[in-house]
């Protein structure tokens, strides 16, 4: 216990470096995949069917093949094969190639559930849009995407707390987020080794995040309760 | 379903078209000169790689490794890589050697260009402290059931005495293993022993008992690199004039030093 005390404010320190990055990862990934995902829906829904069933055979290879593969290959790829290592061997390098991991993988996950909540929206509310004259613009904007908004929070909640928690596969290609801020103790790290606590202790931070994360979501969901 | 076909046969074309681009450049030592940095791989290793208290990263390992790229009149970068993708690491350029108390095995010395020898090692038991007494020689290890790093040299030791053996990620986990009661030895090496067990550490209750083999520590590099052989010089210069056994005094490994 007195040893879990001295080690504390050290582990702590480590730990909110590890956690920032972490972080990073994360809030880049939403920022990069909410958008990139509503292109990829766009595109598997088209109505020109080489662009629809190309998206649909890039989200097939990306949901079909596990995240860590993914970090592997785009990280090593270039190097290892085209004999150009465009992301270099610095922490800012990992991290790029990390964060087109993760954008690209999520965009897809979330492409899925755009296209659910667009198609969930009954064809009746277009029919009416047209009957009143909008356009077809209009009525995405001011009918479709609005509904779908509403739609699409639970699904996607799910997908952001998950988000939390894969930002650890990282590691792989040495990434230093929090797991591996943690797990650095055991062999030695900060004048402390051998230590195993730090690296359950990392679950309290994910516990805490994914708490507030839930209740942010949560008051969005009643917020957008206007339509029934 | 044709058209489908057809992408994705286009795509296979794309990639295996993108595959021929590129070219290596004939030496390693003038890659890594035109480039002006010396990458190396690492990972967190009192006393080989750790960091000191500015957040610079110093060790046995660290400092020779600032000398060396010196001598070769290019920086030093230290990257902490995943152990387990080292070669991939190495091979894809992402770094240019691995130097961190890497115990030299056939697995490391047929996919890298490895230095020479530089240090000493050994693969030691590790038990619960109260029944150190009981395994003292290897004739009593015979029942216990281990956990060793996968791949490393202490796995092969097992498997060569013949004891049941579970291999895990890394060492750390392998110590792991002992203090939650899953395992009943582990087998890592000494350095690390010395650094990990005992007082003061979060396995107080564990201890090291007898060594199973020697080994030796070496530098790896991209395999056919030249820079091994520029290496190799630049020990036997150090040892030469001291350098080397005083940067090894410095993090008190000088009882392993191998003579260059």
């Amino acid at each position: 216990m007195e040893l879990f005390i001295k080690q504390l404010p050290t582990v702590v320190g480590a730990l909110n470096v590890g956690f920032i990055q972490t972080l990073k990862l994360f809030f880049i990934t939403l920022i990069g995949a909410f958008p990139l995902g509503l292109i990829i829906a766009f595109g598997s829904m088209s109505r020109f069917r080489p662009l629809s069933y190309l998206t649909k055979l890039i989200v097939w290879i990306v949901r079909g093949t596990p995240l860590m593969i993914q970090l592997l290959i785009i990280y090593f790829f270039p190097g290892l094969v085209l004999h150009n290592p465009i992301w270099g061997g610095g922490e800012t390098g990992r991290f790029l190639a990390a964060s087109v991991s993760f954008i690209l993988n999520y965009a897809c996950y979330f492409s899925e559930i755009y296209r659910g909540g667009i198609q969930g929206v009954p064809i009746g509310q277009e029919e009416a849009g047209l009957v009143l004259g909008m356009t077809r613009k209009q009525i995405f904007f001011k009918v479709t995407l609005l509904q779908m908004i509403k739609r699409i929070v639970p699904p996607m909640s799910n997908e952001i707390i998950t988000l939390v928690k894969d930002t650890s596969l990282a590691r792989i290609i040495a990434l230093q987020e929090i797991i591996w801020a943690g797990q650095a103790f055991m062999k030695g790290s900060h004048g402390i080794s051998g230590a195993i606590w730090p690296l359950f202790f990392t679950a309290i931070y994910y516990l805490i995040f994914n708490g507030i994360l839930t209740l942010l979501l949560g008051r969005l969901e009643r917020k957008l309760d206007y339509f029934r | 379903m044709k058209k489908l076909f057809a992408l994705m046969l286009s795509c296979a074309m794309v990639l295996s078209l993108a595959a021929c681009g590129g070219k290596d450049s004939d030496s390693d030592m003038e890659y890594v000169k035109d480039k002006g940095v010396l990458t190396v791989g690492i990972t967190d290793f009192e006393p080989m790689d750790y960091k000191d208290d500015n957040d610079e990263w110093i060790g046995f390992d660290a400092d020779m490794a600032k000398a060396f790229a010196e001598s070769l009149g290019v920086d030093v970068e230290f990257v902490e890589i995943d152990w387990d993708n080292k070669v991939m690491e190495l091979d894809g350029k992402t770094i240019d050697c691995v130097w961190n108390g890497m115990t030299l095995t056939d697995e490391v010395t047929s996919s890298m260009e490895c230095s020479n020898a530089y240090c000493n090692n050994a693969q030691v038991v590790i038990v619960p402290a109260d029944k150190a007494d009981e395994y003292q020689d290897k004739d009593s290890l015979k029942d216990l059931s281990f956990a060793a790093e996968a791949g490393s040299a202490g796995e092969a030791e097992l498997e060569a005495l013949d004891l049941k053996c579970t291999p895990v990620k890394d060492q750390a986990t392998a110590l792991m293993e002992v203090a939650a009661g899953t395992s009943d030895a582990a087998v890592i090496d000494s350095l690390m022993a010395a650094a990990m067990v005992g007082e003061g550490t979060g396995y107080e209750d564990l201890t090291y008992t007898i060594g199973l083999n020697s080994e030796e520590y070496g530098v790896g590099f991209r395999k056919d690199s030249d820079l091994a052989e520029a290496l190799n010089k630049f020990f036997a210069d150090s040892y030469k004039d001291g350098t080397m056994k005083e940067c090894a005094e410095k993090y008190k490994v000088q009882a392993a030093l191998i003579e260059q």
